[in-house]
Protein backbone atom coordinates (compact mmCIF):
# COMPACT_ATOMS: atom_id res chain seq x y z
CA UNK A 1 0.00 0.00 0.00
CA UNK A 2 1.72 3.50 -0.92
CA UNK A 3 2.43 5.25 1.73
CA UNK A 4 -0.71 8.31 3.32
CA UNK A 5 0.09 11.34 1.79
CA UNK A 6 -1.70 14.23 3.59
CA UNK A 7 -4.15 16.71 1.56
CA UNK A 8 -3.37 20.23 3.42
CA UNK A 9 -5.38 23.61 2.69
CA UNK A 10 -3.35 26.14 3.21
CA UNK A 11 -4.87 29.95 3.64
CA UNK A 12 -1.97 32.52 3.06
CA UNK A 13 -1.85 36.31 4.18
CA UNK A 14 -0.56 37.86 0.72
CA UNK A 15 1.63 40.05 2.70
CA UNK A 16 3.43 37.52 4.86
CA UNK A 17 3.13 33.99 4.84
CA UNK A 18 2.10 33.68 0.62
CA UNK A 19 5.60 35.77 0.26
CA UNK A 20 7.26 33.49 2.35
CA UNK A 21 6.14 30.37 0.24
CA UNK A 22 6.92 32.14 -2.75
CA UNK A 23 10.02 33.24 -1.60
CA UNK A 24 10.57 29.08 -0.54
CA UNK A 25 9.96 28.20 -4.83
CA UNK A 26 12.43 31.03 -6.12
CA UNK A 27 14.98 29.79 -3.13
CA UNK A 28 14.49 26.20 -5.09
CA UNK A 29 13.77 24.83 -0.87
CA UNK A 30 12.49 21.11 -0.95
CA UNK A 31 9.44 20.82 1.00
CA UNK A 32 6.86 18.36 0.64
CA UNK A 33 3.97 19.14 -1.98
CA UNK A 34 0.88 18.47 0.05
CA UNK A 35 -0.14 21.68 0.84
CA UNK A 36 -2.82 23.49 -2.04
CA UNK A 37 -2.44 27.78 -1.21
CA UNK A 38 -4.95 29.72 -1.08
CA UNK A 39 -3.92 33.77 -0.80
CA UNK A 40 -5.82 35.61 1.23
CA UNK A 41 -5.37 39.41 2.02
CA UNK A 42 -5.13 38.62 5.92
CA UNK A 43 -5.13 35.81 8.01
CA UNK A 44 -8.02 38.01 9.93
CA UNK A 45 -9.55 36.94 7.08
CA UNK A 46 -9.98 33.35 7.41
CA UNK A 47 -13.57 32.43 8.36
CA UNK A 48 -13.76 29.25 10.69
CA UNK A 49 -16.21 27.69 8.48
CA UNK A 50 -13.46 27.96 5.20
CA UNK A 51 -11.39 25.90 7.49
CA UNK A 52 -14.39 23.12 8.53
CA UNK A 53 -15.01 23.68 4.90
CA UNK A 54 -11.68 22.74 3.88
CA UNK A 55 -11.73 19.24 6.50
CA UNK A 56 -15.08 18.52 5.55
CA UNK A 57 -14.58 18.68 1.68
CA UNK A 58 -11.06 16.25 2.17
CA UNK A 59 -8.60 18.07 3.38
CA UNK A 60 -6.56 16.39 6.45
CA UNK A 61 -4.83 19.46 8.01
CA UNK A 62 -5.44 22.76 7.32
CA UNK A 63 -2.82 25.68 7.50
CA UNK A 64 -3.18 29.03 8.24
CA UNK A 65 0.11 31.53 7.58
CA UNK A 66 -0.34 35.05 9.05
CA UNK A 67 2.06 37.94 9.89
CA UNK A 68 3.72 37.45 13.03
CA UNK A 69 2.36 39.59 15.92
CA UNK A 70 2.96 43.57 15.58
CA UNK A 71 3.32 42.92 12.18
CA UNK A 72 -0.47 42.44 10.68
CA UNK A 73 -1.04 45.42 7.55
CA UNK A 74 -4.52 45.37 9.30
CA UNK A 75 -3.06 45.68 12.40
CA UNK A 76 -5.56 43.21 14.66
CA UNK A 77 -6.18 41.05 11.91
CA UNK A 78 -3.78 38.12 12.91
CA UNK A 79 -5.04 38.47 16.96
CA UNK A 80 -8.17 37.84 15.52
CA UNK A 81 -7.50 34.37 13.87
CA UNK A 82 -5.67 33.42 16.93
CA UNK A 83 -8.69 33.82 18.77
CA UNK A 84 -10.73 32.47 16.59
CA UNK A 85 -8.62 29.09 15.69
CA UNK A 86 -8.06 28.61 19.48
CA UNK A 87 -11.55 28.07 19.69
CA UNK A 88 -12.02 26.40 17.04
CA UNK A 89 -9.51 24.05 17.72
CA UNK A 90 -11.05 23.06 21.36
CA UNK A 91 -14.46 23.22 19.72
CA UNK A 92 -12.93 20.22 17.09
CA UNK A 93 -11.30 18.28 19.95
CA UNK A 94 -15.09 17.87 21.30
CA UNK A 95 -16.06 16.65 18.75
CA UNK A 96 -13.54 14.19 18.35
CA UNK A 97 -11.30 15.81 15.89
CA UNK A 98 -7.45 16.16 16.37
CA UNK A 99 -7.47 19.84 17.11
CA UNK A 100 -3.15 19.35 15.88
CA UNK A 101 -5.48 18.88 12.32
CA UNK A 102 -5.70 22.97 12.36
CA UNK A 103 -2.21 24.98 12.65
CA UNK A 104 -1.67 28.58 12.76
CA UNK A 105 1.64 29.58 12.34
CA UNK A 106 3.52 33.14 11.74
CA UNK A 107 5.21 33.21 8.84
CA UNK A 108 7.23 36.30 7.60
CA UNK A 109 7.75 37.75 3.62
CA UNK A 110 11.14 36.81 3.99
CA UNK A 111 11.10 33.23 6.05
CA UNK A 112 11.02 30.87 2.95
CA UNK A 113 12.80 28.66 4.68
CA UNK A 114 10.69 28.51 7.88
CA UNK A 115 7.61 27.58 5.38
CA UNK A 116 9.26 25.01 4.05
CA UNK A 117 10.19 23.88 7.59
CA UNK A 118 5.96 24.33 8.35
CA UNK A 119 4.98 22.32 5.51
CA UNK A 120 7.24 19.33 6.27
CA UNK A 121 6.70 19.43 10.34
CA UNK A 122 2.69 19.62 9.34
CA UNK A 123 2.88 16.84 6.53
CA UNK A 124 4.82 14.67 9.39
CA UNK A 125 2.48 15.29 11.80
CA UNK A 126 -0.70 14.21 10.11
CA UNK A 127 1.12 10.99 8.38
CA UNK A 128 1.18 10.61 12.28
CA UNK A 129 -2.19 11.34 12.87
CA UNK A 130 -3.66 9.26 9.81
CA UNK A 131 -6.11 10.27 7.32
CA UNK A 132 -8.94 11.90 8.27
CA UNK A 133 -11.11 10.42 5.74
CA UNK A 134 -11.50 7.01 5.09
CA UNK A 135 -8.33 5.28 3.75
CA UNK A 136 -6.63 8.87 2.74
CA UNK A 137 -7.27 8.32 -0.87
CA UNK A 138 -5.17 4.99 -0.91
CA UNK A 139 -8.17 2.87 -1.89
CA UNK B 1 -58.20 23.17 4.41
CA UNK B 2 -57.27 19.60 5.69
CA UNK B 3 -54.96 19.86 8.28
CA UNK B 4 -52.71 17.02 9.46
CA UNK B 5 -50.21 17.47 12.73
CA UNK B 6 -47.69 15.14 14.12
CA UNK B 7 -45.09 14.85 16.94
CA UNK B 8 -42.15 12.93 16.65
CA UNK B 9 -39.47 12.79 19.29
CA UNK B 10 -40.73 15.73 20.74
CA UNK B 11 -42.00 17.29 24.25
CA UNK B 12 -44.93 18.55 23.71
CA UNK B 13 -44.51 22.10 23.82
CA UNK B 14 -44.67 22.50 19.63
CA UNK B 15 -48.12 21.17 20.23
CA UNK B 16 -49.15 23.68 23.09
CA UNK B 17 -47.66 26.37 21.06
CA UNK B 18 -50.67 26.55 19.43
CA UNK B 19 -52.47 27.79 22.16
CA UNK B 20 -50.17 31.00 21.82
CA UNK B 21 -52.83 32.01 19.02
CA UNK B 22 -55.13 33.07 21.58
CA UNK B 23 -58.61 33.55 19.91
CA UNK B 24 -57.23 33.38 16.50
CA UNK B 25 -56.53 30.22 17.43
CA UNK B 26 -60.97 29.54 16.92
CA UNK B 27 -60.36 31.52 13.33
CA UNK B 28 -58.01 28.86 12.50
CA UNK B 29 -59.77 26.00 13.51
CA UNK B 30 -62.70 26.92 12.01
CA UNK B 31 -61.06 27.49 8.83
CA UNK B 32 -58.86 23.71 8.90
CA UNK B 33 -60.40 20.29 9.03
CA UNK B 34 -58.08 18.37 11.54
CA UNK B 35 -57.96 14.63 9.74
CA UNK B 36 -54.46 13.66 12.27
CA UNK B 37 -53.21 15.10 15.13
CA UNK B 38 -52.68 12.46 18.23
CA UNK B 39 -52.01 15.05 20.69
CA UNK B 40 -55.80 16.70 20.01
CA UNK B 41 -57.66 14.03 18.40
CA UNK B 42 -57.91 9.95 18.97
CA UNK B 43 -56.79 8.22 15.45
CA UNK B 44 -53.77 6.21 14.77
CA UNK B 45 -51.71 4.89 12.10
CA UNK B 46 -53.99 2.31 10.37
CA UNK B 47 -56.53 5.95 10.10
CA UNK B 48 -53.60 7.74 8.27
CA UNK B 49 -52.63 4.93 6.42
CA UNK B 50 -55.90 4.61 4.64
CA UNK B 51 -56.39 8.39 3.58
CA UNK B 52 -55.53 8.95 -0.13
CA UNK B 53 -51.93 9.83 -1.45
CA UNK B 54 -51.91 13.94 -1.39
CA UNK B 55 -55.33 13.99 0.11
CA UNK B 56 -53.65 15.95 3.17
CA UNK B 57 -53.52 19.84 2.12
CA UNK B 58 -50.34 20.71 5.05
CA UNK B 59 -49.01 18.67 7.46
CA UNK B 60 -47.48 20.15 10.55
CA UNK B 61 -44.05 17.95 12.18
CA UNK B 62 -43.15 18.74 15.65
CA UNK B 63 -40.12 16.60 16.81
CA UNK B 64 -36.52 15.48 16.14
CA UNK B 65 -36.07 11.71 14.28
CA UNK B 66 -35.26 9.59 16.67
CA UNK B 67 -36.77 6.55 16.15
CA UNK B 68 -37.43 3.84 13.48
CA UNK B 69 -41.31 4.44 13.83
CA UNK B 70 -40.78 8.39 13.91
CA UNK B 71 -39.03 7.84 10.46
CA UNK B 72 -41.72 5.45 9.19
CA UNK B 73 -44.38 7.94 10.14
CA UNK B 74 -43.07 10.72 8.61
CA UNK B 75 -42.76 8.88 5.27
CA UNK B 76 -46.37 8.01 5.68
CA UNK B 77 -47.44 11.78 6.38
CA UNK B 78 -45.06 12.62 3.89
CA UNK B 79 -47.07 10.69 0.96
CA UNK B 80 -50.77 11.67 2.39
CA UNK B 81 -49.57 15.58 2.07
CA UNK B 82 -49.62 18.03 -0.77
CA UNK B 83 -47.28 20.14 1.63
CA UNK B 84 -45.46 19.11 5.05
CA UNK B 85 -43.16 21.27 7.29
CA UNK B 86 -41.09 21.43 9.65
CA UNK B 87 -42.51 22.68 12.73
CA UNK B 88 -40.35 24.38 15.54
CA UNK B 89 -36.31 23.86 16.26
CA UNK B 90 -36.57 19.73 16.41
CA UNK B 91 -37.86 18.78 13.31
CA UNK B 92 -36.09 22.34 11.62
CA UNK B 93 -32.71 21.64 12.62
CA UNK B 94 -32.45 18.81 15.11
CA UNK B 95 -33.46 20.69 18.46
CA UNK B 96 -31.66 20.31 21.94
CA UNK B 97 -32.58 16.21 21.76
CA UNK B 98 -30.23 15.82 18.77
CA UNK B 99 -26.94 17.85 21.13
CA UNK B 100 -27.48 13.28 22.18
CA UNK B 101 -25.21 12.80 19.02
CA UNK B 102 -22.44 13.87 20.75
CA UNK B 103 -22.07 10.78 22.68
CA UNK B 104 -21.94 7.22 20.60
CA UNK B 105 -24.55 4.82 21.83
CA UNK B 106 -26.04 6.93 24.71
CA UNK B 107 -28.23 4.02 25.93
CA UNK B 108 -25.40 1.53 26.41
CA UNK B 109 -23.36 4.04 28.25
CA UNK B 110 -26.74 4.76 30.39
CA UNK B 111 -28.35 1.21 31.03
CA UNK B 112 -25.46 -0.95 30.44
CA UNK B 113 -23.81 -2.90 27.55
CA UNK B 114 -26.34 -5.13 25.40
CA UNK B 115 -29.14 -3.01 25.78
CA UNK B 116 -31.45 -2.52 23.13
CA UNK B 117 -34.74 -0.71 23.39
CA UNK B 118 -37.83 -2.86 23.68
CA UNK B 119 -38.70 -6.19 25.55
CA UNK B 120 -36.94 -7.07 29.01
CA UNK B 121 -33.33 -8.92 28.21
CA UNK B 122 -34.16 -11.81 26.86
CA UNK B 123 -38.15 -11.36 27.05
CA UNK B 124 -40.34 -10.81 23.50
CA UNK B 125 -43.27 -8.34 23.87
CA UNK B 126 -45.75 -7.53 21.52
CA UNK B 127 -45.85 -3.77 21.85
CA UNK B 128 -41.84 -3.05 22.31
CA UNK B 129 -40.72 0.52 22.03
CA UNK B 130 -39.15 1.10 18.46
CA UNK B 131 -35.32 0.98 17.85
CA UNK B 132 -33.74 4.28 18.46
CA UNK B 133 -31.75 5.56 15.01
CA UNK B 134 -28.22 5.89 15.41
CA UNK B 135 -28.61 9.44 15.44
CA UNK B 136 -31.39 12.00 15.83
CA UNK B 137 -31.95 13.47 12.85
CA UNK B 138 -33.56 16.61 11.56
CA UNK B 139 -36.94 16.28 9.44
CA UNK B 140 -35.24 16.93 6.26
CA UNK B 141 -32.76 14.26 6.62
CA UNK B 142 -35.61 11.94 6.46
CA UNK B 143 -38.74 13.28 3.74
CA UNK B 144 -37.96 16.44 1.91
CA UNK B 145 -39.49 19.46 3.10
CA UNK B 146 -41.36 22.00 1.75
CA UNK B 147 -41.27 24.75 4.66
CA UNK B 148 -40.45 25.53 8.13
CA UNK B 149 -42.23 27.33 10.89
CA UNK B 150 -39.31 27.51 13.21
CA UNK B 151 -39.00 28.69 17.11
CA UNK B 152 -38.40 26.64 20.40
CA UNK B 153 -41.52 26.32 20.39
CA UNK B 154 -42.56 28.99 17.38
CA UNK B 155 -43.76 32.23 18.44
CA UNK B 156 -47.57 32.97 17.82
CA UNK B 157 -46.60 36.09 15.40
CA UNK B 158 -44.57 32.99 13.14
CA UNK B 159 -47.89 30.80 13.97
CA UNK B 160 -50.09 33.66 12.57
CA UNK B 161 -48.01 34.08 9.48
CA UNK B 162 -47.90 30.62 8.26
CA UNK B 163 -51.68 29.90 8.85
CA UNK B 164 -52.13 33.15 6.57
CA UNK B 165 -50.50 32.10 3.62
CA UNK B 166 -51.35 28.31 4.45
CA UNK B 167 -55.23 30.10 3.94
CA UNK B 168 -54.25 32.13 0.76
CA UNK B 169 -52.49 29.17 -0.45
CA UNK B 170 -49.59 30.55 -0.89
CA UNK B 171 -46.65 28.87 1.08
CA UNK B 172 -43.71 29.35 -1.32
CA UNK B 173 -41.44 26.24 -1.51
CA UNK B 174 -38.58 26.66 1.21
CA UNK B 175 -39.83 29.37 2.67
CA UNK B 176 -38.95 30.03 6.45
CA UNK B 177 -41.29 31.47 8.28
CA UNK B 178 -38.88 34.20 10.23
CA UNK B 179 -37.17 37.12 9.26
CA UNK B 180 -33.84 37.18 7.16
CA UNK B 181 -32.52 39.72 8.95
CA UNK B 182 -30.66 39.50 12.63
CA UNK B 183 -32.17 39.07 15.53
CA UNK B 184 -29.90 42.21 16.92
CA UNK B 185 -31.76 44.45 14.57
CA UNK B 186 -35.24 43.85 16.19
CA UNK B 187 -33.73 44.01 19.71
CA UNK B 188 -34.27 46.96 22.51
CA UNK B 189 -31.25 46.76 24.31
CA UNK B 190 -28.14 49.64 23.17
CA UNK B 191 -25.23 47.98 21.75
CA UNK B 192 -21.45 49.98 23.00
CA UNK B 193 -18.98 48.90 23.71
CA UNK B 194 -18.56 45.56 21.18
CA UNK B 195 -15.73 43.93 23.03
CA UNK B 196 -15.85 40.73 25.44
CA UNK B 197 -13.44 40.99 28.54
CA UNK B 198 -15.33 37.91 30.22
CA UNK B 199 -17.50 35.49 29.72
CA UNK B 200 -20.19 34.84 31.96
CA UNK B 201 -23.27 32.11 32.14
CA UNK B 202 -26.72 33.89 32.33
CA UNK B 203 -27.42 32.61 36.20
CA UNK B 204 -24.11 34.23 36.93
CA UNK B 205 -24.88 37.77 36.84
CA UNK B 206 -27.76 40.04 36.86
CA UNK B 207 -27.45 41.55 33.30
CA UNK B 208 -27.84 45.70 33.23
CA UNK B 209 -31.51 45.89 31.81
CA UNK B 210 -30.68 48.29 29.08
CA UNK B 211 -27.43 47.24 27.70
CA UNK B 212 -26.93 44.34 25.14
CA UNK B 213 -26.17 40.72 26.84
CA UNK B 214 -23.07 39.92 24.56
CA UNK B 215 -21.56 43.63 25.39
CA UNK B 216 -21.91 42.02 29.38
CA UNK B 217 -20.36 38.96 28.98
CA UNK B 218 -23.38 37.16 28.22
CA UNK B 219 -23.21 34.33 25.07
CA UNK B 220 -26.40 35.81 22.98
CA UNK B 221 -26.97 34.61 19.84
CA UNK B 222 -28.84 37.33 18.18
CA UNK B 223 -25.94 38.44 15.76
CA UNK B 224 -26.65 34.98 13.85
CA UNK B 225 -29.97 34.26 14.43
CA UNK B 226 -33.22 35.15 12.56
CA UNK B 227 -35.15 37.52 13.53
CA UNK B 228 -39.25 37.13 13.97
CA UNK B 229 -39.94 36.43 17.58
CA UNK B 230 -39.30 40.24 18.76
CA UNK B 231 -36.52 39.39 20.27
CA UNK B 232 -38.37 37.70 23.29
CA UNK B 233 -35.10 36.18 25.04
CA UNK B 234 -33.28 39.52 25.55
CA UNK B 235 -36.14 41.62 26.55
CA UNK B 236 -36.50 39.68 29.19
CA UNK B 237 -33.29 39.36 30.30
CA UNK B 238 -31.98 35.63 28.88
CA UNK B 239 -29.83 35.87 26.06
CA UNK B 240 -31.04 34.82 22.75
CA UNK B 241 -29.87 30.69 22.37
CA UNK B 242 -30.66 30.68 18.73
CA UNK B 243 -33.86 28.82 18.47
CA UNK B 244 -35.23 30.56 15.15
CA UNK B 245 -32.59 29.21 13.06
CA UNK B 246 -29.38 30.81 11.51
CA UNK B 247 -29.62 33.93 9.00
CA UNK B 248 -29.19 32.85 5.78
CA UNK B 249 -26.20 35.10 5.79
CA UNK B 250 -24.81 33.47 9.22
CA UNK B 251 -24.04 29.89 7.80
CA UNK B 252 -23.45 27.15 10.26
CA UNK B 253 -24.90 29.64 13.52
CA UNK B 254 -22.40 28.06 16.13
CA UNK B 255 -19.15 28.42 13.48
CA UNK B 256 -20.22 32.03 12.50
CA UNK B 257 -21.12 33.17 16.50
CA UNK B 258 -17.80 31.63 17.25
CA UNK B 259 -16.11 33.64 14.52
CA UNK B 260 -17.73 36.60 16.20
CA UNK B 261 -17.13 36.06 19.78
CA UNK B 262 -13.67 35.69 19.45
CA UNK B 263 -13.15 38.62 17.63
CA UNK B 264 -14.76 40.65 20.37
CA UNK B 265 -12.76 39.09 23.12
CA UNK B 266 -9.87 41.46 24.86
CA UNK B 267 -7.83 41.24 27.51
CA UNK B 268 -6.53 44.75 27.72
CA UNK B 269 -4.67 46.23 24.66
CA UNK B 270 -4.29 43.47 22.22
CA UNK B 271 -0.44 41.77 21.51
CA UNK B 272 1.07 38.69 22.21
CA UNK B 273 1.68 39.66 25.80
CA UNK B 274 -1.89 39.61 26.24
CA UNK B 275 -2.37 35.93 24.30
CA UNK B 276 -2.69 33.85 27.78
CA UNK B 277 -4.94 36.58 29.14
CA UNK B 278 -7.30 36.10 26.15
CA UNK B 279 -6.89 32.31 26.21
CA UNK B 280 -8.46 31.97 29.48
CA UNK B 281 -11.78 34.17 28.43
CA UNK B 282 -11.91 32.04 25.66
CA UNK B 283 -11.95 28.40 27.89
CA UNK B 284 -14.47 30.02 30.21
CA UNK B 285 -16.88 29.93 27.90
CA UNK B 286 -18.78 26.73 29.23
CA UNK B 287 -19.61 23.56 26.72
CA UNK B 288 -19.06 25.16 23.53
CA UNK B 289 -20.83 22.77 21.41
CA UNK B 290 -24.11 22.80 23.97
CA UNK B 291 -24.04 26.54 23.76
CA UNK B 292 -23.23 27.60 20.28
CA UNK B 293 -24.91 24.56 18.85
CA UNK B 294 -28.04 24.10 21.22
CA UNK B 295 -30.84 23.68 18.83
CA UNK B 296 -28.42 23.10 15.05
CA UNK B 297 -26.36 19.96 15.94
CA UNK B 298 -28.38 17.97 14.02
CA UNK B 299 -28.23 19.99 10.64
CA UNK B 300 -25.13 21.46 11.06
CA UNK B 301 -23.05 19.39 13.55
CA UNK B 302 -23.53 16.25 12.20
CA UNK B 303 -21.03 16.26 8.44
CA UNK B 304 -17.72 16.56 11.00
CA UNK B 305 -19.43 14.84 13.67
CA UNK B 306 -19.39 11.72 10.63
CA UNK B 307 -16.08 12.42 10.08
CA UNK B 308 -14.50 12.34 13.51
CA UNK B 309 -16.53 9.14 13.94
CA UNK B 310 -15.37 7.26 11.41
CA UNK B 311 -11.77 8.07 12.44
CA UNK B 312 -12.46 6.39 15.51
CA UNK B 313 -13.83 3.31 13.85
CA UNK B 314 -10.33 3.46 11.80
CA UNK B 315 -8.51 3.32 14.75
CA UNK B 316 -10.48 1.37 16.52
S1 LIG C 1 -28.73 41.36 23.56
FE1 LIG C 1 -28.42 39.78 22.00
S2 LIG C 1 -29.99 40.15 20.45
FE2 LIG C 1 -29.82 42.02 21.71
S3 LIG C 1 -28.34 43.31 20.62
FE3 LIG C 1 -27.18 42.13 22.15
S4 LIG C 1 -26.48 40.31 21.01
FE4 LIG C 1 -28.13 41.22 19.80
S1 LIG D 1 -34.69 35.36 21.41
FE1 LIG D 1 -33.66 33.66 20.35
S2 LIG D 1 -34.01 31.83 21.66
FE2 LIG D 1 -35.46 33.46 22.31
S3 LIG D 1 -37.35 33.03 21.15
FE3 LIG D 1 -36.17 34.52 19.94
S4 LIG D 1 -34.91 33.27 18.54
FE4 LIG D 1 -35.67 31.90 20.14
S1 LIG E 1 -1.91 41.19 6.90
FE1 LIG E 1 -0.88 39.31 7.26
S2 LIG E 1 -2.02 38.54 8.92
FE2 LIG E 1 -3.01 40.44 8.59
Amino acid sequence: MPEFEPRIVAFLCRWCAAAGADLAGTSRLQYPPNAIPIRVNCSGRVEPQWVVEALKAGADGVLIGGCHPGDCHYVVGNYKTRRRIYLLRRMLAEMGIEPERVRLEWISATEGARFAQVVSDFVAELKRLGPLHGNGGRG
Amino acid sequence: MKLAVYWTGSCGGCDVSFLELGMGLLEVLSRVEIVFWPALVDAKRRDLERLPARSVDVTLVNGVIRTAENKEMVEILREKSKFLGAYGACAHLGGIPALANQVNGVTEIVFGPGFRPGAPLGEAAEDAPPELLPEALSLDEVVPVDFVVPGCPPPAGLIARFFEAAFAEAISPGRIFAGEKALCEECPRTREDRRLTRIVRPHEVQPDPEKCLLDQGIICLGPVTRAGCGAACPKGGMPCTGCLGPTPKAGDPALAMLSALASLVRAGEEGESAFPEENKILDSLVDPIGTLYKYSFAKYGRPLLKLARKRQEVRA
